[in-house]
């Protein structure tokens, strides 16, 4: 099949080296501390953090950091055939993981000892590319709920069909069982932070896909901070004196 | 966002999108511009020796910002204030919380902060007023001063050791708060000021605006004297008194209004202090406007337009 | 989270700095270079598709299963490969039995991105009828020491496991060629699967300090590091996989330094898993030329066996216990004729009926385990009579590949012993058939001879 035509346009439209259109909106789930809701393309993700807060379980309780927990979930309706398990199965469990690891590298837990932030991720609409979605609104909930980080973190994909790099693979893209690299970076420090691959591919050409996402990751770095810089002017200019 | 949710039509939305944009033309430029997200580089003469406060961090030699929100300069002291952050507690700061748990000898507190705070039997007086040391039944009969869920007016004593907050309510002022509704709104919305009690005699009702973002709107209670000699007379007749108390209508709509006033101005994002709670709801009987209503859409853009003129007229008037 | 923070506390807070520091000079606390790897020792069991590999303390247990089933709806034309890993806490406290913990999973799914994704194992090759019946192979892994690092253990188990595994032949036949028949392993030779690469997984550790990068970590180095990353490479130099879930920020040209050293790495510890799979199949031809003259065949009892035969495909390379228990209820349950005959033909190819193999190795009640007199060996067997033997080598059985997992590596087993180990299982069959059928044998023996070369 092919995923390129001739003239370089890929199946949506987009050329190889062009990321879907992305939109973020926090402040969604009102009860919560921190929320966010990510776009990228037709994959639409929300994200809501909960914390610093007491620890629920003592025993569990870090003594000189804060507890990061996460969960992963796909709604039953993101797909197009109904999910019978949206959580639990082993490849929300890794995700998951991957999420919390990725988050806790960049929160300064040693600020908030003995606490606990919660960080729940569901995906509302999966389009490919639902992971990097993921990572971008749980950054997005956590800038919302305050809560200090290092740096900020983001995530994008990206592929190798016919014999060119492609950023930002949606659902048919992905499925075609070429190589799918995902990356999460911290901008500022210049900092690989999550790196997943699979599929085989020679180095070199791994090496340009990797660089091929790290530009879209800077892109969408640089989203988020006017997202975020925006939200906080009119919070402030709200307040007043 | 997390304030409107409500349904504007076509006129409701322009009034509303006008006042907002007339506050944003009268915020000041430079706390604008101070504003900083995440990871942004914090303009600093690095020649000059200054001190890194809260919400900054040291990366690569560089000012960096951990949090999103705006840079204040207070001397040689460079920090920056979190906008929509857990509470930030200082020793002395009024705070309302919720009783979570009777442990041993204390209380353990909900304040918005990322531990639970913690109330001593010691910090606590004594229903019937003396001062003396507490035994063990005293600590049994924890549960007869607060038990779960209660809600409590303390203030900070001191921190703990791991960070964790140490409260007291040794004043009359302080202790179950009874008859009234407890409002959440951010934190960042109460400001610091000379007092956090307020009595508005008009509508008879006591106003305590925690620091913590707890607000406590009820009857007015008197406080009373703990010096009274006939002490235990005193506490049996006002238990029984309480007991039978019933909350005029009256009282009730007016605990009702002024509730609502404070929920207006959070979803609206506006400072949450006593003149301006007072001036949003004689704005709102005075146009007649039902207790329910005050939830509407019309109220919410009826308080910003304002909200956006009350603001013109202090800018004007500094100037 | 769960294994981290017991790794954590099993530290006091000197080792962990120790360990940093000792790392700034480029030392490791068991005296290993930072870019070196442990020594790996693999073995191989009893039968087919059973490796268990040692990395240093670390080891791990591969079995590999193949049952036939129905294929994905959207790849009829394909296997299926599914992993499982064990985490029982015999191997660290911090493991907990019942559902895996997300440690367990996650290893279970980046073995499964290196062999699945990467088209490592030809799955086409493994479809009978498309889209109605294929072959699922199952790989179980087993964490049976938790000495860091757990990932390439189990990654080599895996790879060892597979490349020495055996599924039995089938072929389509009955009245309207949809009826599939699985051949006994005695009828024809079980075939390897195609592995067309060995993607070997090498990780790696990164500390506070980004100038310190660690390969292959021991169980206190996991404790101590801040990230670390697990390349999946083959030896001609394709990245099958990557994960790097999170931790510590690396820059992009210490990831890709990385990647180059692991390809490097790659190359040796393929040799050496080729090796050893060489010297075990080499080792199992042997086995099987030896076993051919003595043995009967067992043509007319075919059906019969192909019953005992096909649940034996399904058990072979299960547990150690479970192998015991089905031994024993085989033996009791199977006819005296049948029971010899498929002993006989168990024995013609290695194993018996239930896939114990027991011509390998010494006889367990040897305290020497070198080998047995012959003429020893012969009399007690002698003396010993039909009815007990059966049990003698059941329970020879279950104890032989107790002891093949043994110390001895697998492969360092000389020619001599296992000749040995031949010529006394022949003396065993032969004495059997010294006082079993002396005559029908001899039928067998030609046809099978003329089918087996």
């Amino acid at each position: 099949m092919e995923y390129v035509s001739p003239e370089g346009l890929r199946l949506d439209g987009r050329r190889p080296m062009e990321m879907r259109q992305i939109r973020a909106e926090i402040g969604t789930v009102a009860r919560a501390d921190g929320s966010a809701v990510f776009e990228m393309g037709n994959t639409k993700v929300i994200a809501a953090v909960y914390g610093p807060r007491e620890v629920q379980n003592r025993s569990q309780q870090i003594s000189d950091q804060a507890l990061v927990r996460c969960e992963y979930s796909m709604a039953n309706f993101s797909t197009g055939d109904r999910r019978r398990k949206p959580k639990g199965d082993r490849r929300s469990t890794e995700i998951s993981l991957v999420i919390r690891q990725t988050m806790e590298a960049c929160i300064l837990t040693h600020l908030m000892p003995r606490s606990q932030i919660d960080i729940f991720v569901q995906v509302l609409q999966a389009d490919g590319g639902t992971r990097s979605a993921c990572i971008n609104a749980a950054t997005l909930a956590l800038a919302d709920a305050g809560i200090p980080m290092r740096d900020i973190v983001t995530s994008c994909s990206a592929g190798y069909l016919n014999s060119t790099p492609l950023l930002d693979l949606n659902y048919i893209e992905d499925s075609a069982g070429g190589p799918d690299v995902t990356v999460g970076i911290l901008p500022k420090l210049d900092k690989v932070t999550l790196l997943q691959m699979d599929a085989k591919l020679p180095l070199d050409i791994f090496e340009n896909v990797m660089g091929l996402a790290t530009e879209g990751c800077k892109a969408v770095a640089n989203y988020i901070r006017e997202v975020l810089l925006e939200n906080t002017k009119q919070l402030e200019y709200r307040r007043g004196l | 966002m997390r304030g409107l949710q409500l349904p504007l039509n076509q006129t409701q939305r322009i009034r509303l999108q006008r006042a907002l944009e007339k506050l944003h033309s009268l915020s000041s430029k430079a706390n604008s511009d101070a504003s900083v997200t995440v990871a942004d580089t914090i303009p600093v003469n690095y020649d000059d020796a200054f001190l890194k406060g809260h919400g900054t961090t040291d990366l690569n030699g560089e000012l960096v910002a951990t949090v999103c929100g705006v840079v204040e300069r207070v001397n040689k002291l460079v920090y920056v204030r979190a906008l929509r952050a857990k509470y930030k507690p200082e020793v002395g700061d009024i705070v309302v919380g919720r009783v979570v748990e009777v442990a041993q000898k204390r209380w353990r507190l909900e304040i918005n902060f990322s531990q639970d705070a913690v109330l001593m039997l010691s910090s606590m007086n004594m229903p019937d007023g003396i001062q003396r040391r507490r035994t063990a039944l005293d600590e049994l009969n924890m549960r007869s001063i607060f038990e779960e869920n209660d809600v409590v007016c303390a203030e900070v004593r001191n921190f703990h050791h791991d960070g964790s907050l140490q409260l007291q309510a040794r004043s009359q002022k302080y202790g179950k708060l009874e008859k009234g509704q407890l409002l959440v709104v951010d934190p960042f919305l109460v400001k610091k000021s000379k007092q956090h009690f307020h009595y508005l005699e008009q509508f008879g009702i006591d106003l305590i605006l925690g620091r913590n973002g707890f607000i406590w709107v009820g009857e007015h209670v008197e406080a009373r004297d703990g010096m009274i000699v006939d002490q235990a007379n005193n506490s049996e007749q006002s238990t029984v008194e309480k007991d039978q108390a019933y909350t005029p209508l009256e009282m009730r709509q007016n605990i009702c209004r002024i509730a609502n006033a404070v929920r207006v101005l959070s979803t609206l994002g506006f400072n949450v202090d006593a003149d301006l709670i007072i001036e949003t709801a004689e704005l709102s009987s005075s146009l007649n406007i039902d207790i329910h209503d005050m939830l509407g859409s019309e109220f919410h853009v009826l308080v910003a337009e304002r909200e956006a003129e009350r603001r013109s007229l202090m800018t004007k008037r500094k100037r | 989270m769960d294994s981290k923070l017991a790794n954590t506390w099993r530290l006091t807070v000197n080792e962990k700095n120790f360990i940093k520091t000792a790392l700034l000079s480029e030392i490791r606390i068991d005296g290993r270079k930072p870019f070196e790897f442990r020594n790996i020792i693999i073995n191989f069991g009893s039968e087919d598709g059973l490796a268990e590999v040692q990395l240093g303390q670390t080891r791990v247990m591969g079995i590999v299963t193949a049952k036939l089933v129905q294929p994905y709806q959207d790849r009829p034309n394909e296997g299926i490969l599914t992993i499982y890993t064990e985490f029982s806490p015999m191997a660290d406290l911090s493991f907990e039995t019942g559902r895996p913990g997300e440690s367990a999973v996650e290893l279970g799914r980046i073995v499964d991105r290196g062999l699945r994704e990467s088209r490592a194992v030809d799955t086409e090759s493994l479809c009978i009828v498309s889209g109605k019946l294929v072959w699922g192979i199952r790989i179980d892994l087993h964490i049976l020491d938790n000495g860091g690092n757990l990932v390439d253990a189990a990654n080599i188990a895996a790879l060892a496991a597979l490349m020495t595994f055996r599924r039995p032949e089938c072929s389509l036949g009955g009245e309207d060629g949809q009826e599939v028949i699985i051949h006994p392993p005695e009828m024809m030779e079980p075939l390897p699967l195609i592995v067309h690469h060995l993607p070997i997984a090498i990780t790696f550790g990164f500390f506070i300090d980004e100038s310190i990068v660690v390969i292959d970590p021991t169980h206190n180095e996991e404790a101590v590091m801040a990230g670390r990353m697990i390349a999946i490479v083959n030896a001609n130099g394709d990245i099958c996989a990557i994960q790097k879930a999170g931790g510590e920020g690396v820059s992009q040209s210490v990831i890709i330094q990385c990647l180059q050293l692991a390809i490097t790495m790659a190359a040796g510890i393929t040799k050496q898993i080729k090796e050893a799979v060489e010297a075990y199949n080499s080792e199992r031809a042997l086995q099987k030329i030896k076993r051919e003259p003595s043995c009967g065949g067992n043509n007319i009892k075919e059906s019969q066996n192909q019953s005992i035969d096909n649940k034996g495909i399904e058990v072979a390379g299960q547990y150690m216990e479970r192998l015991k228990l089905v031994s024993r209820e085989s033996c009791i349950s199977q006819s005296n004729d049948d029971e010899v005959d498929s002993k006989l033909s168990a024995l013609r190819r290695g194993t018996d009926g239930n896939g114990i193999n027991f011509t390998r190795g010494p006889l367990s009640w040897d305290p020497y385990s070198k080998g047995v007199d012959p003429e020893f060996l012969k009399a007690s067997l002698a003396s010993q009579g039909l009815s007990t033997r059966n049990k003698k080598q059941g329970s020879s059985g279950e104890e032989k590949p107790g002891e093949a997992e043994g110390e001895e590596p697998y492969r360092d087993a000389n020619p001599k012993s296992s000749a040995v180990d031949a010529s006394e299982t022949e003396m065993q069959t032969k004495g059997q058939k010294t006082l079993k059928d002396a005559v029908k044998p001899k039928n067998k023996r030609k046809k099978k001879g003329s089918s087996m070369i």
